[in-house]
């Protein structure tokens, strides 16, 4: 059995404590193990943002390139060894604006790797700027009198790019992430996976995101494409989180 | 030398490949090159295929038959064709003056005949065929061979040249120099389209990469590098081993060739100049995390979209330098057909070995031209056998891990890599500056330790290049230093010039990164007293002749350069060297 101490190493992260990314990490490690996997089986890609760091604080084989390439240099080590297990991660800004194009095409191409941006709507390393996900009037360093941009929509965008799996998690729930992490990395294809995540420094605190998400529920069809895009432009105050879709296999 | 010219979409390639291939059967050695504009149809296109007894590596400037399939061609290219020459041209067009060397094809009555359309290619080949004295049957079964795969053509196209080549009542006497040795040279078959020997610099460098174990090609579609992909792609269909990607940029081709390489594949992408300034930020990561990657740069002329489909020099400069800080790279600028494939084999050996980007710099002309040549006949000038791997661990001992069980990869003096999947230890690349097991780090000392890991590299790769060499005769009046695909012009040039006396040698730059020391202690010689130094390059700013300042201390006064989208034929270079005295 894969114990949690594999997937440990002697230097600890240097996020801001109450950093979303300290639990996307705890839910990578926690679903790696729960489904067996060694480290030496799992191949972690990331780019440029505060959640690149994340190969560096995991023991197992990684890849830290640029800003906004982690989905094609994924692709790549998928298509060469597809004994890998290949986790992407990205972020919002790196994943949405600077790989926006990548991530429209690995959505159609449907290579099996598990997708992960970690989505804290803002740009947190070059302390805080708006990002493609920021909301419309937000206020930030580089958008004094509020960002006049709308949000993309990446769950909408992945389910109509042809991503097989969509899903959304939040960061500060780890036994709900662990779970989607699990059905993410199982599922084979492109999996998508939007996980919220406070920027304690620059955007939002836990508590905005605690009063507004919400898990689908049973009454939910994850197998119908129309129902899931219509779920994943339904935004509101409250979000939803869980899988919006999963094509039959 | 045979030149077709006309609108694209009219078959002028499959003419002047049908051609070539007449002449392979014939026992001739054949240089084609092409002229074309950046549209699928209309605009002015040409073809020309020079061929001879001995081998050909270059155009000239004399066409002894012009296939003149519109007025524009006529127009412009009437004034290259030689005194003793054929001109065929279409009887629509309107003469403004008798000349000897014309020849009407009555087109539009063969149109009628055979109730056809858009067949001038090949009429105007038949015609040329029986011009030159060559048996129909020869045609006959080229054409059979080239359209084996669209056999309903094959009728079509065959019917059209016969009424061509009967359309000439009978060989015209002022045409004896054109003498052409017209039995054919046994029993060679063309086969499927061209025949292995009939290549371009595209498919040597494709081969090249197959003869080097290439298992993954990620590559957008930009001319001229596109019939690697083309190349590639179809070998992918039967070969198990290698993956061909198209993917959605060229940013997207280097991050999938670097995954890929990283995950134990040897990988290359494929692009031009434009192409490549997209690249850019990738390259320098593939020399930060020291992974191998081979990178083919086929130049044309820029900035910007510049000339699509013409040929040029002007990248040497930004690919030495291309991406932020210092890294270890090789750039290799191949001179023909035949270093295309080499040099493309001695980049994927010095990118494993070393674990860096190295490049093959060629140019439109030298990926687009075809040449008849056997690259298994080339005597090679190092020997690697690509079946095995280099410098990478299996067996990884407890010295060789950190105390997390983590590959001291980066640690002084070890140049072996990990691949992922490796039980017995992880590893972390990073495009962040690292310590030994790869770990983000910011700490002064261990950075510039890295940085000499890294550059240090570009010392031991001199160390195993071949020594430039003279080209010609040892001592000479003239010395022409040049690079990439001038080569076969160049050294034609330089032939006539030592037949008449004037002692001219040449001396090819292939190696621009790392640049080697020997070029300073053979230009030294070649200085002295009355003796000239002649560059030839085919870029504004004379982008090798700083490179040899800035290496070198010597100042190349003398300087022939284009920066027009065209090809140095023989005679430009003679002639410019003839003014030069």
């Amino acid at each position: 059995m894969v114990e949690l101490k594999q997937y440990n190493r002697t230097e600890q992260p240097n996020w801001c404590p109450g950093c979303g990314d300290f639990g996307i990490l705890a839910g990578v490690k926690k679903a790696l193990v729960e489904l067996n996997l060694e480290p030496h089986q799992v191949m972690l890609v990331s780019g440029v943002g505060c959640y690149a760091k994340l190969p560096y604080w995991m023991r197992a084989n990684g890849f830290v390139g640029l800003h906004g390439r982690e989905l094609a240099v994924g692709q790549g080590v998928k298509l060469a060894n597809p004994k890998l297990k290949v986790l992407v991660f990205s972020g919002d800004g790196a994943g949405y604006s600077e790989g926006g194009n990548h991530f429209i095409h690995a959505c159609r191409r449907g290579i099996d790797l598990t997708y992960i941006v970690h989505n804290n709507s803002v740009f947190g390393l070059t302390t805080g700027q708006y990002s493609p996900t920021s909301e419309q009037g937000w206020v930030s360093k580089s958008s004094p009198f509020g960002s006049t941009e709308k949000p993309i929509n990446p769950l909408a965008l992945a389910i109509s790019a042809g991503a097989t799996f969509v899903a959304r998690a939040y960061a500060m729930n780890l036994k709900e992430l662990v779970e989607i992490i699990k059905q993410a990395v199982q599922h084979q294809g492109l999996a998508v996976v939007d996980v919220l995540q406070p920027c304690v420094s620059f955007a939002h605190k836990p508590e905005f995101y605690n009063e507004r998400v919400y898990y689908l529920d049973q009454s939910h069809d994850k197998s119908n494409k129309l129902k899931a895009l219509e779920k994943a432009l339904d935004v509101k105050e409250s979000i939803a989180l869980g899988v919006f879709y999963q094509e039959k296999q | 030398m045979l030149r077709v010219g006309g609108e694209a979409g009219w078959g002028i390639a499959s003419a002047a490949d049908i051609f070539s291939l007449i002449a392979i059967k014939l026992g001739y050695k054949v240089f084609a090159s092409k002229d074309y504009a950046s549209q699928i149809r209309g605009g002015h296109n040409y073809h020309t295929v020079r061929i001879s007894k001995q081998p050909v590596l270059a155009d000239i400037d004399t066409v002894d038959i012009l296939l003149a399939l519109d007025k524009t061609t006529l127009d412009l290219h009437s004034k290259s064709v030689a005194k003793v020459g054929i001109i065929l041209i279409d009887e629509k067009i309107k003469l403004e003056q008798k000349d000897n060397r014309i020849i009407i094809i009555p087109l539009k009555l063969i149109e009628e005949k055979l109730k056809e359309k858009n067949i001038h290619n090949a009429v105007f080949l038949g015609a040329a065929i029986k011009c030159l004295g060559i048996e129909f049957s020869v045609l006959d079964s080229v054409i059979a061979d080239y359209f084996q795969d669209k056999p309903s053509l094959i009728k079509k196209i065959t019917t059209a040249a016969k009424e061509g080549f009967n359309a000439i009542p009978a060989i015209k006497t002022s045409l004896s120099a054109l003498s052409i040795d017209k039995s054919p040279a046994g029993k060679l078959s063309v086969g499927k389209n061209l025949p292995p020997e009939f290549l371009t610099g595209n498919d040597a460098i494709a081969k090249g990469a197959l003869k080097a174990g290439l298992t993954f090609l990620a590559q957008y579609p930009m001319t001229p590098a596109t019939g690697i992909l083309h190349h590639l792609a179809k070998e992918a269909a039967t070969n198990q081993k290698l993956i061909v990607v198209q993917p959605e940029d060229e940013i997207a081709a280097i991050n999938f060739a670097v995954g890929a390489s990283i995950a134990g594949a040897r990988a290359m992408t494929a692009t031009s100049g434009g192409g490549f300034a997209l690249m850019v930020e990738t390259y320098g990561l593939a020399g930060m995390a020291e992974v191998p990657l081979v990178i083919i740069e086929g130049q044309r002329p820029g900035p910007a979209t510049g000339l699509p489909t013409k040929t040029g020099q002007g990248d040497l400069k930004f690919v030495l330098s291309a991406a932020p800080g210092d890294f270890p790279r090789v750039v290799i600028a191949p001179g023909d057909i035949g270093e295309s494939y080499t040099e493309t084999k001695r980049a994927f050996y010095l990118a494993e070995k070393y674990q860096l980007p190295a490049m093959v710099l060629v140019d439109k002309h030298l990926c687009e031209s075809f040449q008849t040549i056997n690259l298994e006949d080339i005597e090679p000038d190092f020997i690697f056998n690509y079946a095995q791997r280099i410098n990478i661990i299996e067996k990884i001992g407890n010295k060789e891990l950190n105390e997390d069980k983590i590959y001291r990869r980066y640690a002084d003096g070890n140049l072996k890599r990990h691949l992922p999947g490796n039980p017995e230890g992880i590893f972390t690349y990073a495009g962040d500056e690292h310590n030994e097991v790869g770990y983000i780090i910011e700490d002064s000392k261990i950075t510039k330790r890295m940085n000499e890991r890294r550059m240090g590299k570009l010392e031991q790769i001199k160390a195993e290049l071949p020594v430039p060499k003279l080209i010609g005769p040892a001592q000479a009046e003239t010395t022409i230093i040049s690079w990439g695909s001038n080569k076969g012009a160049i050294i034609e040039a330089m032939e006539k010039l030592n037949e008449e006396g004037k002692k001219t040698n040449f001396l090819p730059i292939k190696f621009m990164c790392p640049f080697q020391d020997e070029v300073k202690t053979i230009l030294e010689k070649a200085k002295p007293e009355k003796k000239r130094l002649v560059l030839v390059e085919a870029n504004y700013s004379a982008q090798l002749g700083s490179l040899i300042r800035e290496k070198t201390g010597i100042d190349i006064e003398h300087k022939i350069l284009r920066y027009d989208g065209k090809v140095f034929t023989v005679d430009d270079i003679y002639n410019e060297l003839k003014k030069i005295g």
